[in-house]
């Protein structure tokens, strides 16, 4: 029985995607944002897009974070493109992994 | 020629109201609409913003004293954005075209000028000018600032609380300079201004962007 729990953990370990099943999330870090119009034209932007679980802003961090949907995501490319169309400019992005 | 000379004051102060109060654009395909009412006029205002760069927009406007119709299609470009760490500046350009009724006499009219804005989460600054022309050979110039503090930062989502002072400029009036103290609240993407100018009269915005 241990060494099935262990061969379950190491496969699991092997393919991270099966043993979660929310998605993935990115924590962007843009100048710019400070007030709640730019935050709703942040919301707006992501709004429409397939991918997107939901959107949250910092304006006191300067921070969007970005949920994805089960098995989906957006590249960095996407995303400073987006941004930068709404008028921002992105300082950084960084990823995790919703555990949630 | 003082008919003129009103009918440019109107369309200036026209492109003034309707856009001083609050950044000349939604955003990206967004809509906003704006009422504005001050001691000499009432206007109505909306604008589309295909994207974050430029806006198009058409407003109507009363000017009371002179029983003077405004209605006027424009347009407004974001041509400079700096998007600091804590803080946003913007240059726009904005100029517009249409026509004044007074009295069933239909008059072309146009206008052109700069707004440049810098905030951040508790200063406000903007400075903002017109140049509006008639049909014959009458031209006005208006020029206007505001700075504003927030007495408190509110979180998003909260309501947001300005105190602001707004200093405008007519040279070619015989009271060139107004000064008017007002409060603007917002939450959401709802604002609503308030004020009373040094010539007692009273000012009362209301803006909804969707």
């Amino acid at each position: 029985m241990k060494k099935f729990i262990l061969t379950l953990l190491f496969i699991l370990t092997l393919f991270p995607s099966l043993s979660f099943a929310a998605g993935q999330s990115a924590t962007i870090h843009v100048s710019g944002l400070v007030c709640d119009f730019c935050a709703r034209a942040v919301e707006k932007v992501f709004g429409k897009e397939e991918s997107i679980q939901t959107v949250k802003v910092d304006l006191d961090a300067k921070i969007i974070v970005l949920s994805f949907k089960d098995k989906q995501n957006m590249d960095d490319l996407k995303i400073t493109d987006l941004i930068t169309k709404a008028g921002y400019k992105v300082v950084s992005i960084a990823r995790e992994k919703d555990t949630k | 020629m003082r008919s003129l000379i009103a009918i440019m004051a109107g369309i200036a102060i026209l492109s003034i109201n309707h856009t001083a109060y609050a950044r000349p654009m939604s955003y990206p395909d967004g809509w906003a609409a704006m009422i504005m009412n001050d001691g000499d006029s009432n206007s109505i205002n909306l604008q589309y913003s295909p994207s974050a760069l430029y806006s198009v927009g058409v407003t109507g406007e009363y000017q009371r004293a002179d029983k003077i119709k405004l209605h006027v299609m424009q347009i407004n470009v974001l041509a400079k954005r700096w998007n600091n760490p804590n803080s946003q500046g913007n240059f726009y350009i904005e100029s517009g075209v249409g026509i004044t009724d007074k009295n069933d006499h239909i008059h072309p009219a146009a206008f052109t000028g700069i707004t440049t804005d810098w905030e951040d989460r508790r200063l406000l600054i903007s400075y903002r000018n017109r140049l509006a022309v008639g049909q014959d050979t009458g031209e006005d110039f208006i020029q206007w600032g505001r700075v504003g503090i927030a007495p408190y930062i509110g979180d998003y989502g909260d309501l947001h609380t300005w105190m602001m002072i707004e200093v405008r400029h007519s040279p070619e009036n015989q009271n060139p300079v107004t000064v008017t103290p007002l409060i603007r609240l917002f939450k959401d993407t709802n604002m609503i201004e308030a004020g009373i100018s040094s010539h007692g009269k009273v000012m009362f915005n209301m803006m909804k962007q969707f």
